[in-house]
C-alpha cells in the first residue's frame, strides 16, 4: 500500500478498522479523552439534521468550517501542491462531512474523522492527477497562483520570490520522494498537528508503526535537504 | 557512583520533538537526560531547528496560498454548496405550448416544400453559373495556350516588326483582346477601362 487510507467509497464511514490495513485501532483504544469542542458541535449538528432542522444545522456547521478550515487547507495544500486543487479538496471534504454527519460517532474526535475524509479526498485527487499527467505537461505554478502569491507578498521582490520558490520546490520534491506511508504520516503529524495516536486512528496503523514512519520520514528529509530546509 | 545513561537514540529525539509540539507528555527520563547531557541537548536542538524551519516554511507557503480573502470565499462557497444538500431535485416545467411546438417541429416527417424547391433552384443556378464561367475561361485563356506559340503571343511588343508572321500574331492577339472587351462589362471596372488605352486606339496609331 502506498499511503492510502481506504477506498474512496468508504470515505465517510468513520475510523473503524479496515480490512488489510494494520490490525485496526478500535481493539486497542476507546474514547478516553473528554469530547472536544468541535466534536460536541458535530454531535449537535447531527441532532439538528436528524430532526430535520437543516437550516440551523447549516448555520452551526459554519462554525465547524471556521474552526478547521485553515488547518485543512494547509494539509491539502501540502499534499496536493496546488491551490485550486487544495481548495476544492477542502470544500469537498466539508460537504461530504455535512452530508454524512449522521454517520459520525463520538467514539472518535471529530478532527480525526474529518481529517480522514480530507486525506482520502486528497489521495483521490493525487491519483487522478497522476493519471492526467501521463498525457499532459502542466505548468509548475499557474499564473493565477503567481498573481496570488505576489499579491500576498506585498511589493514584488523578484529575487526573494525566486529564492522562496526554489526552496519550496526543493522541499516539495524531497517530501515527494518519501514512501507513501511515510509521506502520509509526516504530513499529518508535521503539517496537520496530529499526534501519532490520532494518525493511528486515521490510518489504522499501529501507533508504534506511525512513530517509526514519522521518524524515518523526518530523518530522510533531513538527509535529502542537507540538514536545512 | 551514579552511572550515566547512554546517549538517546535519534528516534527518541524526534518523538520528543513531536510530543512537545502537540502538547503530549514527554517521558520524564528522556527530559531529564536532555537536560543533563549536552551532546544529546545539542542534537535535539539541531533537529528541532530543522523541523521548525520546515514547518515555518510550509506555513508561510500555505498562508501565501490561502489568504484571508480566499478562506472567506471558500467558506461562502461551502455554504452555497450546502444549501443544496437535503433539498430534493426540482424538475423545471416548461410551458406546454412551447414543448408541443418543439415536439411537432422535431418529429415532422418532411421539411416544408418551399425549402426543397429553394435548394433545387439554388443548385441549378449554381451549376449553370459555374458552367458558363468555365466556358468563358476556356475561351479566354485555354485556347491560345493550346493552339499556338505561347512565347510569341505573350511578348508581342518585343517581337513587333520582326516579320510578317509576327505582325499576324499581334493582330490575332489584339483581336482576342477586343473580343474580350466586347463582352458585357462589369460596372465596377468601367473606371479602369476608361483609364487604360483601347485596342482600337493602338491599332489606329499603327
Amino acid at each position: 500500500m502506498s499511503g492510502e487510507l481506504r477506498p474512496a467509497h468508504d470515505v465517510a464511514r468513520g475510523p473503524e478498522p479496515e480490512s488489510g490495513v494494520g490490525s485496526g485501532p478500535s481493539k486497542r483504544r476507546g474514547p478516553a479523552a473528554p469530547l472536544s469542542q468541535d466534536s460536541r458541535l458535530a454531535i449537535e449538528i447531527r441532532g439538528l439534521v436528524e430532526s430535520g432542522l437543516h437550516d440551523e444545522a447549516r448555520e452551526r456547521f459554519g462554525e465547524l468550517v471556521a474552526m478547521h478550515q485553515r488547518r485543512a487547507s494547509r494539509i491539502a495544500y501540502q499534499y496536493l501542491r496546488d491551490v485550486a486543487d487544495a481548495d476544492e479538496a477542502v470544500q469537498d471534504a466539508f460537504v461530504k462531512v455535512f452530508t454524512h454527519i449522521s454517520t459520525y460517532r463520538e467514539a472518535w474526535p471529530f478532527e480525526v474523522w474529518f481529517t480522514r475524509i480530507l486525506i482520502n479526498g486528497c489521495l483521490d485527487r493525487r491519483k487522478a492527477r497522476s493519471r492526467r499527467d501521463r498525457w499532459t505537461v502542466g505548468a509548475e505554478l499557474s499564473s493565477a497562483d503567481e498573481a496570488r502569491f505576489s499579491a500576498a507578498n506585498g511589493p514584488p521582490d523578484p529575487e526573494r520570490r525566486l529564492l522562496a520558490r526554489e526552496r519550496r520546490a526543493r522541499m516539495a520534491a524531497a517530501v515527494d520522494r518519501l514512501d507513501g506511508r511515510q509521506r502520509l504520516v509526516f504530513m499529518l503529524c508535521h503539517y496537520g498537528d496530529c499526534t501519532p495516536r490520532e494518525v493511528s486512528a486515521m490510518t489504522g496503523l499501529n501507533e508504534s508503526t506511525v512513530r517509526v514512519h514519522l521518524f524515518r520520514a523526518a530523518r530522510k528529509l533531513r538527509g535529502l535537504l542537507g540538514g536545512k530546509p | 557512583m551514579i552511572r550515566r545513561a547512554r546517549h538517546l537514540p535519534e528516534q527518541r529525539l524526534y518523538d520528543c520533538y513531536y510530543a512537545e509540539r502537540t502538547g503530549e507528555a514527554i517521558d520524564p527520563r528522556t527530559a531529564e537526560h536532555l537536560a543533563d547531557c549536552s551532546a544529546c541537548g545539542a542534537r535535539y536542538t539541531e533537529i528541532s531547528r530543522f523541523l521548525d524551519a520546515l514547518r515555518a516554511e510550509g506555513d508561510a507557503e500555505s498562508q501565501d496560498a490561502f489568504t484571508a480573502e480566499r478562506l472567506q470565499a471558500q467558506q461562502q462557497q461551502i455554504a452555497r454548496r450546502l444549501e443544496h444538500v437535503g433539498h430534493l431535485a426540482r424538475v423545471i416545467s416548461f410551458p406546454a405550448q412551447l414543448v408541443r411546438r418543439s415536439i411537432s417541429s422535431t418529429t415532422a416527417p418532411t421539411a416544408p416544400r418551399w425549402i426543397a424547391a429553394a435548394a433545387a433552384a439554388g443548385l441549378f443556378v449554381g451549376v449553370a453559373l459555374g458552367a458558363s464561367y468555365e466556358w468563358d475561361w476556356r475561351n479566354q485563356f485555354a485556347r491560345p495556350v493550346l493552339t499556338g506559340d505561347a512565347n510569341v503571343r505573350l511578348s508581342p511588343i518585343a517581337t513587333r516588326g520582326s516579320g510578317s508572321n509576327d505582325v499576324a500574331a499581334d493582330d490575332a492577339f489584339l483581336s482576342e483582346l477586343e473580343l474580350a472587351l466586347d463582352r458585357p462589362r462589369t460596372r465596377e471596372l468601367i473606371a479602369y477601362d476608361a483609364l487604360t488605352p483601347h485596342v482600337r486606339g493602338v491599332r489606329d496609331q499603327r
